[in-house]
């Protein structure tokens, strides 16, 4: 088991009134899944990402990651968690404007304290499996979209995570350049690292090994163990 | 990590060239400033420090009051320095130097030249203070009478060259010439030292009522054997006082040092360490005029407070670019990037920013320098800067204001939610534009105090310049008629008189303006002095041409007239002194006076009473003054008729050759010696203006930052005004007002600081220009005006854009 949610609640207080943006939800992902999360617009997709991503509290709920709970950690601890174990893909790539592709790759590794020989090769390696070596010195404005995904991809998984979490990762792509995206996914999830998709997409979802509905904070089916 | 930090400041300054310019050039003229204070402030801190032993010497001096007179000396009696080595075996050595005696005329080829920096000092003057001797020996340099050790640049002067000088004599118009024989040259004594004389005669040269007590003349420093020893001095000089003064006072004055003491006389002495004489001693017979330690104060002050809005200014342009860096907080934050570390990598952009102020403001300085040393009255040199101790102060100037500038907007930052900015949120919390208009506020009421403390200073100095001041400065030059000899000064005199252009001429040793001559003494207005009817009392010698030659204005009686016999016993007294004696018209009533070794007071009969004027800086009240017929004719003063003074100068001293072959001729003009009182004033006003026009303009460029910024992100809205028809105008109403208002809330806090302030400052001077309303309004109006002319500047551009184009971008 790499990760498990139980009977998790996410709400925001407005005008007094909870409004709940995770309701009651229950997961459990294995080593080696590829989990499509589908749902409409506002059912609460990124909300669970980013409580996945660790990247965003909740208020009610387990949260087990390898079997630690997340729930008891603080900050520090969780920061680290997330630095080691998880790669984040956005939908509208969060690329640094300021660095370039080579160093928006190397980023993730400056605060693992990575050495500077062995980021070095990694990045090298990264830019030469992603076919994007020779554009290694341009920055992310001189790019196409689908190759700023491509360096956003790269950057997720240079620091070797269990687990890359991808929000809607295509949404701004067109229908070639989200193949592609899908089948490096689909390769990457061969290889062993366990992915998480928020997509609107069936095609997309179609890509994921199992597909789960979200709808107002909660499944619209019991999600199987 | 750290180039990688690097490397993103440096983009991200490439990236928003205006903002990156308002930050460094605010921050750069805050620390420029800065700099030039401190290079200021260590010359002033650093008087007398080049001597070896600067911590363990010490003046002595003297403080006496007798027959209400006060009197701080720096000088001491004679006897003094040997009797404390004697007695106390704290006293390793003393010197005594002696420039009572004033300049000297020494010569040179076949004229003599004035020197104005002599003295004559011990033969232990090397042994005390160590100047470096270039030339000779300092060793006995001056134990045999009739040697003279000489300066470097005197050395250069009279002979060519410091060590063709050893051996050779000088000449002098002591008596009828004496000779010196140089013995050694040392070198100039620095700049920052509370002396600054060129030559040093020998002590056995001067004539001199030796081992006299009661007469203090010289300027006498001891050498300690180690400064924790000044603690006891006190007491030591209580035993002096018994032992060396008591017997005195009843042999001369009748009297025993407790009834001397009882009737509110004083003689007490003091050590003076000698690295505090610079900005802490103000007393008679300096050797040149100190400085201030308050000035040292409020330069300092001023500065801090240009760097603060400075820092302020840098902060508040941080902050308000964060929201464009709050993506890439946001990123690193889903990155795994912990909060320490962005807090660390923003410091380091604010401490870059400030290293590179710090160079710009190394080159503003180099320009600033000259104007500087021009109103500082100094000669600073950005070569100063480069000291050891200054080098690592320097190294760390920019991590201590970087950090401190930076330290708000890098938490602010680091705070930022990830999720929220990813997600589009530009506002994070209402306490950022709070604060961020919180700081503007404190700049601009900083500014607008000091323009307001500005214009209270002009206004005061233009208010002492034309007050009316009970005589005419106007068109007088002051002749110094020393170099005549006694008996042809009054021939002198009488041929300038005659002069077509000369309208008045008189004697006048004594002048109403600063480092004239003074002299008090007691008066009664019953024969018999009693505690309630003694009043002490400026009493100048002066002639008949004396009252109308200065065009003072007499009120009351007559002036000194040769028609009456009996006027070598009148007096005319000011307004001030009738006040004193509780009379309106004081004519014909009698003044006594009687010095301690006189049976009878003398009697003197007011004849005459003229308006007030002041004789002291404006600084102070007009005391009591009395004018009598006495000789006092080593200065003259000529009234000379308007346009006609270059000609009349060249007369005068035609006729000054003539009777004094081979003399320098010197002169000044009266009201030029009257603004010399004020220059201290003028430079304070000189400082306060340049340090307002810098606060302005740093708080203008902060402005002019937030506008940029706030017109940046209220592009789109604006953009939807404009579509739905607001015009040119209710843009730019839209941008001004939320920043003119804060202008006037900083108006209403700055000005009755400002008013507290200046009130106090003003508190100094006896004759105070009010602070006028319109003080206020000029600084509230120009305020306004500058913030709003920045604003709409920016504004303009907002407004004008083309709405199309920032609607597609969003
Ligand atoms: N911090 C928040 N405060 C209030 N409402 C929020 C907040 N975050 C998300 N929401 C709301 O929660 C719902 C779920 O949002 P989200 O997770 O982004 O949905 P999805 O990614 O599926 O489109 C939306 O209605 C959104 O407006
Ligand atoms: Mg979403």
């Amino acid at each position: 088991m790499l990760l498990e949610l139980n009977n998790i609640f996410k709400w925001v207080t407005q005008g007094g009134n909870r409004v709940f943006l995770l309701k009651h939800l229950d997961l459990a992902v294995e080593q080696g899944d590829f989990l499509s999360v589908m749902g409409p617009s506002g059912s609460g997709k990124s909300t669970l990402l980013h409580v996945l991503g660790m990247l965003d509290d909740f208020n009610e709920g387990e949260y087990y990651f390898q079997g630690e709970p997340v729930h008891g950690f603080r900050d520090k601890q969780r920061a680290r968690f997330q630095k080691e174990h998880i790669g984040f893909v956005f939908q509208a790539y969060h690329l640094i404007d300021e660095l370039t592709v080579y160093e928006n790759i190397e980023t993730p590794l400056l605060y693992q304290k990575v050495s500077s020989s062995e980021r070095k090769a990694l990045v090298a390696d990264m830019l030469d499996r992603f076919g994007i070596v020779g554009k290694k010195d341009l920055f992310p404005a001189q790019l196409s979209g689908g190759q700023q995904q491509l360096v956003g991809v790269a950057r997720a998984l240079i620091g070797k995570p269990r687990l890359l979490l991808a929000d809607e990762p295509t949404g701004n792509l067109n229908s070639r350049q989200s193949r592609e995206i899908m089948e490096l996914f689909q390769e990457l999830n061969a290889e062993g690292t366990t992915i998480i998709q928020a997509t609107h997409s069936e095609t997309n979802a179609a890509y994921g090994s199992r597909t789960l509905h979200l709808l107002d904070g909660s499944w619209t089916s019991t999600p199987e163990p | 990590m750290i180039r990688n930090y690097l490397k993103i400041a440096w983009r991200n300054l490439g990236k928003n060239r205006v903002f990156s310019f308002i930050n460094i050039f605010g921050l750069a003229l805050g620390l420029a400033s800065f700099l030039l204070i401190s290079l200021y402030v260590t010359d002033e801190l650093s008087y007398d420090r080049y001597n070896e032993f600067a911590d363990r010497i010490y003046r002595v001096d003297s403080d006496i009051r007798m027959g209400g007179t006060d009197l701080s000396l720096s000088v001491t009696s004679d006897p003094m320095g040997e009797t404390l080595k004697k007695e106390f075996p704290q006293v390793e050595e003393y010197v005594r130097i002696y420039a009572s005696s004033g300049s000297k005329l020494i010569r040179h080829g076949a004229e003599f030249l004035q020197e104005d920096r002599v003295a004559h000092a011990d033969s232990t003057l090397f042994k005390i203070f160590t100047l470096p001797v270039v030339a000779g020996r300092a060793e006995h340099a001056l134990d045999a009478p009739n040697t003279v050790v000489i300066s470097e640049s005197a050395a250069r002067r009279y002979f060519g060259d410091p060590q063709a000088a050893v051996g050779q004599d000088l000449e002098t118009q002591d008596g009828d010439g004496t000779r010196y024989r140089v013995t050694a040259v040392f070198k100039d004594i620095p700049e920052q030292s509370h002396t600054d004389f060129d030559f040093f005669f020998s002590m056995d040269n001067v004539q001199y009522n030796w081992g006299n007590f009661a007469s203090h003349n010289f300027n006498t420093y001891v050498l300690l054997r180690d400064p924790a020893d000044a603690a006891g001095f006190p007491d030591k000089f209580e035993v002096i006082i018994e032992k060396y003064l008591s017997p005195l006072l009843r042999q001369f004055m009748n009297t025993d040092l407790e009834s001397f003491r009882k009737s509110g006389n004083k003689i007490e002495y003091s050590l003076m360490p000698l690295t505090d004489i610079h900005l802490h001693s103000n007393r008679v017979s300096e050797f040149r005029p100190g400085g201030d330690i308050q000035n040292v104060y409020i330069f300092s002050l001023a500065a801090l407070f240009v760097l603060v809005i400075a820092c302020v200014n840098f902060m508040n342009l941080s902050t308000a670019r964060s929201s464009g860096r709050a993506r890439e907080v946001g990123i690193r934050k889903t990155l795994g990037s912990e909060k320490s570390a962005l807090v660390g990598q923003f410091l380091i952009e604010s401490i870059l920013l400030a290293a590179l102020a710090l160079a710009l403001a190394f080159g503003l300085c180099a320009l600033a320098l000259p104007w500087f040393n021009d109103i500082s009255g100094k000669s600073l040199h950005l070569a100063d800067l480069l000291r050891p101790g200054y080098l690592l102060f320097l190294l760390l100037l920019p991590f201590v204001v970087g950090t401190l500038a930076g330290l708000y907007p890098a938490f602010f930052l680091a705070a930022f939610n990830p999720i929220r900015v990813l997600k589009g949120h530009k506002k994070t919390g209402g306490a950022e534009p709070r604060f961020r208009s919180a700081l503007v506020v404190f700049q601009f009421a900083a500014s607008m105090i000091l323009i307001i403390g500005t214009l209270v200073i002009y206004n005061q100095l233009e208010y002492i310049r034309h007050a009316k001041l009970g005589f005419n400065k106007e068109q007088v030059v002051v002749v110094d008629t020393g170099g005549i000899a006694e008996a042809n000064r009054e021939a002198f005199k009488n041929e300038v008189a005659a002069l077509s252009s000369v309208s008045r001429a008189s004697f006048a040793g004594y002048l109403p303006v600063a480092n004239s001559s003074r002299n008090s003494t007691s008066f009664s207005t019953d024969p018999v002095s009693t505690e309630t009817n003694v009043f002490n009392m400026q009493i100048w010698g002066t002639d008949y041409d004396y009252i109308p030659t200065l065009g003072m204005e007499l009120l009351e009686g007559r002036n000194f007239s040769p028609e009456y016999g009996s006027d070598s016993l009148a007096i005319i007294i000011n307004e001030k002194a009738a006040a004193l004696m509780g009379v309106d018209n004081p004519v014909g009533k009698k003044l006594y006076s009687k010095s301690p070794d006189m049976e009878e007071p003398e009697v003197y009969t007011i004849i005459g009473m003229i308006r007030d004027f002041n004789f002291e800086s404006l600084r102070e009240n007009v005391g009591p003054l009395g004018l009598r017929l006495g000789r006092n004719n080593w200065e003259a003063a000529f009234r000379v008729l308007p346009g006609k003074i270059e000609q009349t100068l060249d007369d005068i001293e035609a006729r000054y050759h003539e009777l004094a072959p081979g003399m320098p001729f010197q002169y000044t003009f009266l009201d030029e010696s009257f603004d010399q009182m004020y220059r201290q004033e003028q430079r304070m006003g000189q400082v306060a203006l340049s340090f307002a026009a810098l606060a302005i303009l740093i708080a203008c460029l902060g402005l002019f930052g937030l506008v940029t910024y706030v017109a940046e992100q209220r592009t789109k809205e604006i953009g939807i005004r404009k579509v739905l028809g607001a015009s040119l105008g209710n843009i730019l109403a839209l941008l001004s007002r939320d920043f003119l208002k804060l202008v006037l809330i900083a108006f209403v806090i700055g000005s009755p600081l400002a008013w507290w302030a200046m009130h106090l400052w003003l508190q100094d001077f006896a004759y105070r220009a009010p602070i006028g309303i319109w003080v206020f309004a000029v600084t509230g109006g120009a305020a306004l005006g500058i913030a709003l002319l920045t604003v709409a500047f920016k504004a303009f551009r907002a407004a004008l854009a083309n709405p199309v184009n920032s609607l597609r971008t969003e």
